[in-house]
């Protein structure tokens, strides 16, 4: 038996006395395709750039091969013959493939004296390894000319042109459909022929079954076990990836006015974000939306906002059919969004706190800031805003302070509608607590609430009902009160019970 | 930079560092016009002051709506052209329909259709970016050469020497001893001032500038709010260029050339921030004050004009550094 691929020996990491991973000892064996599974803060996201080199172990140590390696950059994991496909794309759009493969390293000739590039050979050493892994693809193709599937297969491809022992594979499939799903999983079949180990990362718990050969499951830094593929099942993995959980408090049950919806969407479609869907939303409720990344959740919440447009369908917001919604006649409605990147676009980062909070509800008549003094002062006292003076950058703030501030900005406009698309993301649990206690409490006054977070916990913890989204359809709705969180992610991993 | 360095930096700082931060431009235009009253001959008597005072209102005007175009994000690369074009309008009224009703009511439509065309000007950069996504920066562009051109072709290339003798009065006139442009000066800059720290609008002009999205997912009417600020500045070019007709006493083709880079000069010095989001009309008051102190001075000492031009650009230079430095200490 050959030495394994890597092997992992007590390995750990802490951060700011966060134990994020504890004490793993591990073996992946060479040649196949190994499963990595974990929900989110389950250390699955550390051990990965643990490998990739990004992040040093605290204790602990990998064995590549056989030999001990220590990672200090990812230059290191990339010398010792591990190198890892990112979700996030990261080819140039406008070069060709065969340029994006071999950027920064681009084959050199000399011609009269001078050392030029050698564009036959860039283009004649992609065709080689395209027409090995994906023979389909032209090397002289701009590779924005290419679907996103086909992009992705083009960054393994980039990643195999290194000659790499191991394949680091961080949610390949996240962005793509169906059938480009196979194209990849052809490729990565082929891979394993040639003796490629590869560590898959991956949400969607049908594909385990389909390009796995084993499943490691982490929980809360610890590893739990490792299973082959043939001798398991779904509810097997589910299980051990939540184990026992103990249900948080829920607070008193409301009074939701059931006496016609306040938002009503039907049969709502934009090609490739989300089709049919249609749902209701009464006062008082707090509806939350569950799904994988890429569900279709974020689009369909911004299509009902306007700030997306959608094709067909009918939004009809407090009895009034809304044409053509746009982010401003929304508001005047009465509905507030709050996006999932705060950072980016849920706050103006140079402003002051102040100014953040009146964002929304200033008009363009006059104001002068004694007479914002008031909506600043109420935001702040009642979400409990960390913060020494108002007149601070917004950006001095902690992440739950400035969601916070996101969420006051607002409620200045008193709204009778809000969307919030996954406000507890990178904030601390207390803060997270406190967002929750808003949202019950903005329930309690008739606020409506669609809250939607990929921490289905959240979601059992908070709302009143959850709509489940799969590949851009609502494919059920259940009872937070009568449902465990495996049978939620299952039903959210395979769209169906 | 990470939360608790901006968190603690204010307080490390000291408020008499964070003073300096905050009156730095101030304390060197004073310091400026200290060195200059003692070593320049003549600059320190009331008719200099007066002079400068009025050359600096012919760009200061346009500058303080230039100071919101720009922090909305956006540039106007056309407003040299456009007061050019708006004076060749007026005289072009005066001139033709003077004899049929008078030179007071032609003059007054003629003022009328220069700020028309400035706010069209505006509104079609605004709208180009909005519906095609062209950058300012090429529109703004495309106006420079085109106003310049349509000037020119309202002229035929020659002065139009139209206006009646009481019309001189806007340009190189003054109200008791003070000239006429730098009351509309004043206003316009209580004006603005009003407008940027005390409408939803002006407001709404930062956040546009500061991060479009995040204003548009608040219900802001981002486009709208740019389109604005470009309409403004198109309105104040047209007014600088009728008081610039008037004070040449015709309406000229070539007037005001290059006018657009000084205006964006004095709105930096002031400390307006190219990226957006980030400025004061007080600011650009202070820039646009500095800039004729500087000329006027450098005049006066007979630097050679060549020299004056270096000496402006590495001014120009000197302050967006010195802005960034003074960011870091406030």
């Amino acid at each position: 038996m050959p030495a394994p691929a890597i092997e992992l020996r007590g390995l750990g990491k802490v951060y700011d006395g966060t134990v994020a991973l504890a004490q793993v000892d591990h073996t992946f064996e060479a040649g196949r395709v190994h499963a990595l599974m974990g929900k989110n803060g389950s250390g699955k996201s550390t051990l990965v750039k643990i490998l990739a080199g990004a992040v040093s172990p605290t204790v602990g140590e990998v064995l590549v091969r056989g030999e001990r390696v220590r990672f200090d950059s990812p230059r290191d994991a990339f010398a010792a013959g591990i190198i890892t496909v990112h979700q996030e794309l990261s080819l140039v759009p406008s070069l060709t493939v065969g340029e994006n493969i071999y950027l920064g390293r681009l084959p050199r000739s000399r011609r009269l004296g001078a050392s030029i590039v050698d564009w036959d050979r860039v283009h004649r050493d992609a065709a080689a390894l395209l027409a090995d892994m994906a023979p389909h693809i032209d090397p002289r193709a701009p590779a924005g000319s290419l679907s996103i599937g086909q992009q992705q297969i083009v960054e393994i491809v980039k990643a195999m042109s290194f000659n790499p022992a191991i394949l680091l594979l961080d949610e390949p499939t996240s962005a793509l459909a169906t059938r480009e799903v196979e194209q990849l999983f052809e490729l990565i079949r082929r891979l394993r022929a040639r003796g490629i180990t590869m560590i898959y990362i991956t949400h969607r718990m049908n594909e385990l079954f389909a390009i796995a050969d084993s499943c490691t499951v982490l929980r809360d830094g610890r590893l739990i076990g490792t299973v082959a593929m043939a001798d398991t099942s779904t509810d097997a993995i589910v299980e051990m990836m939540f184990g026992d959980i103990a249900r948080a408090e829920r607070p008193a049950r409301r009074r939701i006015e059931r006496t016609g919806p306040i938002l009503a969407v039907s049969g709502l479609t934009r090609q490739g974000a989300f089709s049919d869907v249609s749902f209701d939303l009464h006062r008082g409720e707090i509806l939350g939306i569950a799904g994988l990344l890429g569900a279709g959740r974020t689009e369909l919440l911004r299509a009902v906002f306007g700030a997306d447009p959608f094709e067909s369908g009918t939004i009809h917001f407090g009895g009034r059919a809304m044409d053509r919604p746009a982010p401003r006649t929304m508001k005047r409605a009465g509905l507030g969004y709050t996006p999932e990147n705060r950072k980016e676009v849920g706050l103006v980062q140079i402003l002051s706190i102040h100014d953040n909070l009146c964002m929304a509800s200033n008009g363009m008549g006059l104001t002068t800031r004694a007479r914002e003094a008031p909506r600043v002062a109420r935001q702040i006292r009642d979400l409990a805003i960390k913060l020494a003076n108002p007149m601070q950058p917004v950006s001095s703030l902690s992440g739950g302070n400035q969601q916070k501030v996101v969420i006051g900005n607002w409620l200045n406009t008193a709204p009778k509608v809000m969307f919030l698309d996954e406000p507890t993301r990178g904030i601390d649990v207390q803060a997270k607590q406190q967002i929750f206690e808003i949202m019950w409490r903005q329930a309690e006054a008739g606020l409506a609430v669609v809250f939607v977070s990929s921490e289905l916990e959240e979601l059992l913890e908070v709302t009143d009902r959850i709509l489940v989204m799969h590949h851009g359809r609502l494919v059920g709705e259940v009872n937070p009160a009568a449902t465990r969180l495996s049978e939620l992610y299952s039903l959210c991993m395979e769209g169906a019970r | 930079m990470t939360h608790a360095d901006a968190a603690v930096k204010p307080a490390a700082a000291g408020l008499g560092g964070r003073l300096i931060g905050l009156l730095a431009m101030e304390a060197i235009l004073l310091a400026l016009v200290v060195v200059l009253v003692f070593t320049a001959p003549g600059f320190a008597t009331l008719g200099n002051l007066l002079n400068v005072l009025r050359t600096v209102s012919m760009l200061g005007i346009i500058a303080f709506g230039m100071t919101a175009v720009i922090i909305a994000g956006e540039i106007d690369l056309s407003v040299g052209a456009g007061a050019a074009l708006a004076g060749c309008i007026v005289a072009w009224f005066a001139g033709a329909w003077s004899d049929t009703i008078g030179s007071g009511p032609a003059i007054l439509i003629g003022f009328v259709a220069a700020l028309l065309a400035g706010a069209a000007s505006g509104v079609v950069s605004g709208k180009v970016r909005q519906w095609f996504n062209v950058p300012t920066f090429i529109t703004t562009l495309a106006m420079f050469t085109a106003l310049r051109g349509a000037a020119n072709l309202i002229t035929g290339g020659f002065p139009l020497a139209t206006f009646p003798d009481w019309f001189f009065f806007f340009g190189a006139g003054a109200l008791f001893g003070i000239p006429f442009p730098v009351y509309v000066f004043a206003g316009i800059f209580l004006a603005m001032h009003f407008l940027m720290k005390y409408t939803g609008f002006g407001r709404a002009v930062y956040a546009v500038g500061g991060n479009a999205e995040a204003a548009r997912l608040s219900g802001i009417d981002v486009y709208g709010v740019k389109t604005m600020t470009l309409a403004i500045t198109g309105m104040l070019t047209a007014v600088t260029g009728t008081l610039l007709a008037s004070q040449i006493g015709s309406g000229v083709g070539t007037t005001a050339t290059g006018m657009e880079l000084d205006v964006i000069a004095a709105t930096i010095i002031g400390g307006t921030s190219l990226f957006g989001g980030k400025g004061r009309i007080w600011g650009t008051l202070l820039g646009v004050i500095f800039l004729g102190c500087i000329s006027n001075g450098m005049t006066l000492l007979n630097v050679s004009e060549y020299w004056q031009l270096v000496a402006r650009g590495a001014i120009i230079l000197g302050a967006v550094l010195l802005n960034q430095l003074l960011e870091r200490i406030r």
